[in-house]
């Protein structure tokens, strides 16, 4: 089919108006974390580089960061482990309550965020624990482990149940064919949900709100200083942790790349 | 429907040697069920080592199944599995010394082809420099180029893969080797050259082979013996030439491609009641054995092959009048329909060089010899 000039013309302006608004926010976020003044104006007057200096420098910055980021690799990780057996569980394996597994899994997904982090928290004092950053990691487990079965999943459902058989077959234990088959071919689906699982717990607000106690992660330090003390910190740890995530992605989008020139050499 | 005797050993030749009386796989009653429906329905079979056995059956028939459980995939209800004298039902896939090459050939995507042909070898611990030699070794024999060793499975074309998912199950060195309709997916002049090259294989590599088709043609280029499957039971086990001209039942005959079949009644006469088929055999039916006693009830069968038209003047052991109604190219043969006076069809089918001379709609004589004609009584 042949689009029209006109119809071209539209798309392309509809495709930078999308863009544009996915993104100016950042901009000003980062325009804002340059600037020399001590408040928050537009258009910047005198661009200065000595907040980022100073977020680099700082104790707390790097205390917050290294708490979210404990947080974030737990949670990664615990997500990648339970998210690829549930997985198979989900979609591979037939047994007697799969239907009900498939549908409370994902539940959790759709519960907001502020009343599952009250919930948890709820509970957590009426069992008696006294909520850290620990417990911020099961309440993003709640959460972020259901998303990764789910993208596990997805991969699952499309795999040819004859290549595990095969490799039974040719005398592979369960263990082998799981190390030797099902893993490696789930393993692009086990990184972006890993990727996934990371992003949403470092960038996680609400549900960290409820459960960290006196320990604080990156995104609720923002808040706290955002109505509280205004510094210029604020937009400039922002942008450090933008650049952090696009960095990460950029580096899952090339890792099958990687991957694939890693075979070719062994 | 009735169960024809596995064959008596020894009676039957292949490759120039005659078969040990010990067969190398023995199916002892072997029943699957999957809740109410039962899709292998008590089935006994005795596999002769280096045999090329194809078992043929309509999807649905419980081929795959049984292959299923004979390879170590799927429980078996009812029965005894077995292999070499030693009792096997009950074993784990992974222990069994037998390999299947799967209808999806069943390749690991994530793996080149060496590391896929080598994939058993690894499992079974040998060393990385013995493990590529074999690799090379079968790739040749499957003649594949060397350089295919680094290739990627996914590169390969529909024929390579076969070849190569052949090749793979070859390193497992298996005592017996099954199919599960590999050849399905392809094209019909790549299928025809993998089937004899699979027989060729067969041939060279002197290991017993059992394979499931749908297809008949597949089972007749290159098997010793065919099995055939309806129902979850054997209907028929025997060498493709026995199965193609002595059917056990119509099914039989009507699955093995074109036949025509009456509904006969035995007669004294030299008529068979409502068929409008003369007989002119003088006294020989009962010496090949086709005769059937006064109301005896039976199927009479005879293949397109063996039909003729008669010119005036001519006869045959059998005769039937009718009308030629249609006619068709088959390639290197010809078909033609004929109409009885009775409404019944024939089928019949000459060699493009024996063509019958004349038009639709003309009067006709078709005859045939009683040496091609077959009883079936169920």
């Amino acid at each position: 089919m042949k689009t029209s000039r006109l119809l071209r013309a539209a798309l392309m302006a509809y495709g930078i108006g999308i863009i544009a608004w996915l993104y100016l926010p950042l901009v000003s976020v980062t325009f804002a974390s340059i600037s020399k003044a001590r408040y928050l104006s537009f258009p910047v007057k005198r661009y200065s580089m000595t907040w980022y200096t100073r977020a680099l420098e700082s104790d707390t910055v790097s205390d917050i960061v290294f708490t979210s980021l404990k947080v974030a690799v737990i949670v990664t990780v615990v997500s990648m482990v339970v998210g690829f057996f549930g997985a198979l569980a989900f979609a591979r394996y037939n047994w007697r309550f799969r239907k009900l597994y498939q549908k409370l899994i994902l539940l959790p997904i759709f519960f907001p965020q502020t009343v599952l982090g009250l919930a948890l928290l709820m509970w957590f004092n009426s069992v008696g624990i006294i909520p850290t950053w620990k417990t911020a990691v099961i309440a993003h487990l709640v959460w972020i482990s259901p998303i990764a079965t789910l993208i596990i999943a997805i991969r699952a459902y499309s795999f040819d149940a004859a290549l595990e058989e095969a490799a039974r077959d040719m005398g592979a234990s369960t263990w082998v064919t799981l190390r030797e088959i099902t893993l490696p071919l789930l393993m692009p689906s086990v990184i972006s949900a890993g990727l996934f699982a990371f992003l949403l717990s470092w960038g996680n607000f609400p549900l960290s709100l409820f459960t960290t106690g006196a320990d604080s992660t990156l995104p609720e330090w923002l808040y706290a200083k955002m109505v509280s003390g205004y510094s210029p910190l604020v937009p400039t740890v922002g942008v450090l942790s933008i650049i952090a995530s696009f960095c990460l992605v950029t580096l899952a989008v090339l890792f099958p790349w990687i991957m694939r020139a890693a075979r070719k050499d062994r | 429907m009735q169960f024809a005797p596995a064959i008596p050993p020894g009676r039957y030749l292949y490759s120039g040697q005659t078969m040990s009386s010990e067969p190398i796989l023995r199916l002892d009653n072997i029943v699957k069920r999957f809740g109410q429906f039962t899709a292998v329905d008590g089935v006994d079979l005795a596999i002769e080592e280096g045999e090329f056995l194809t078992i043929v059956g309509p999807s649905g028939s419980g081929k795959s199944t049984l292959i299923r459980m004979l390879v170590g995939m799927e429980e078996v209800s009812e029965g005894a599995i077995w292999l070499r004298g030693e009792r096997i039902e009950d074993t784990p896939a992974n222990e069994r010394p037998t390999c299947m090459v799967f209808q999806s050939l069943a390749l690991f995507p994530h793996m080149t082809v060496g590391q896929n042909i080598e994939f058993p070898l690894k499992i079974k611990g040998r060393s990385p420099a013995e493990r590529k030699q074999r690799a090379l070794e079968l790739l040749a024999l499957l003649r594949l180029p060397e350089h295919y060793y680094t290739r990627n499975v996914t590169q390969c074309s529909g024929g390579e893969r076969q070849r190569i998912a052949l090749a793979r199950a070859l390193a497992f060195d298996p005592e017996i080797l099954f199919f599960d309709e590999p050849l399905s997916a392809l094209d019909y002049r790549l299928r025809k050259t993998l089937e004899k090259e699979l027989k060729d294989l067969h041939e060279r590599t002197r290991k017993t082979f059992v394979y499931i088709t749908h297809s008949l043609e597949e089972a007749m280029v290159m098997s010793d013996r065919i099995a055939i499957m309806n129902s979850g039971k054997f209907v028929q086990i025997a060498v493709a030439d026995d199965i193609y001209a002595k059917p056990v039942s119509r099914f039989v005959a009507e699955f093995m491609g074109e036949v025509n079949l009456f509904d006969i009644e035995g007669t004294t006469s030299d008529d068979l009641h409502g068929t409008g088929i003369e007989i002119h055999v003088n006294g020989q039916a009962g010496e090949f054995g086709i005769s059937l006693a006064p109301n005896e009830k039976g199927t009479l069968m005879v293949r397109p092959e063996f039909v003729r038209f008669l010119s005036s003047g001519e006869t045959s052991d059998f005769l039937v009048r009718g009308i030629l109604r249609a006619e068709y190219a088959l390639g290197s043969r010809i078909q033609y329909k004929v109409e009885t006076a009775n409404g019944s069809k024939l089928t019949v089918e000459n060699l493009r060089e024996d063509r019958y001379q004349g038009a639709i709609g003309d009067a006709v004589i078709l005859g045939w010899d009683i040496e091609s004609t077959h009883i079936i009584r169920e």
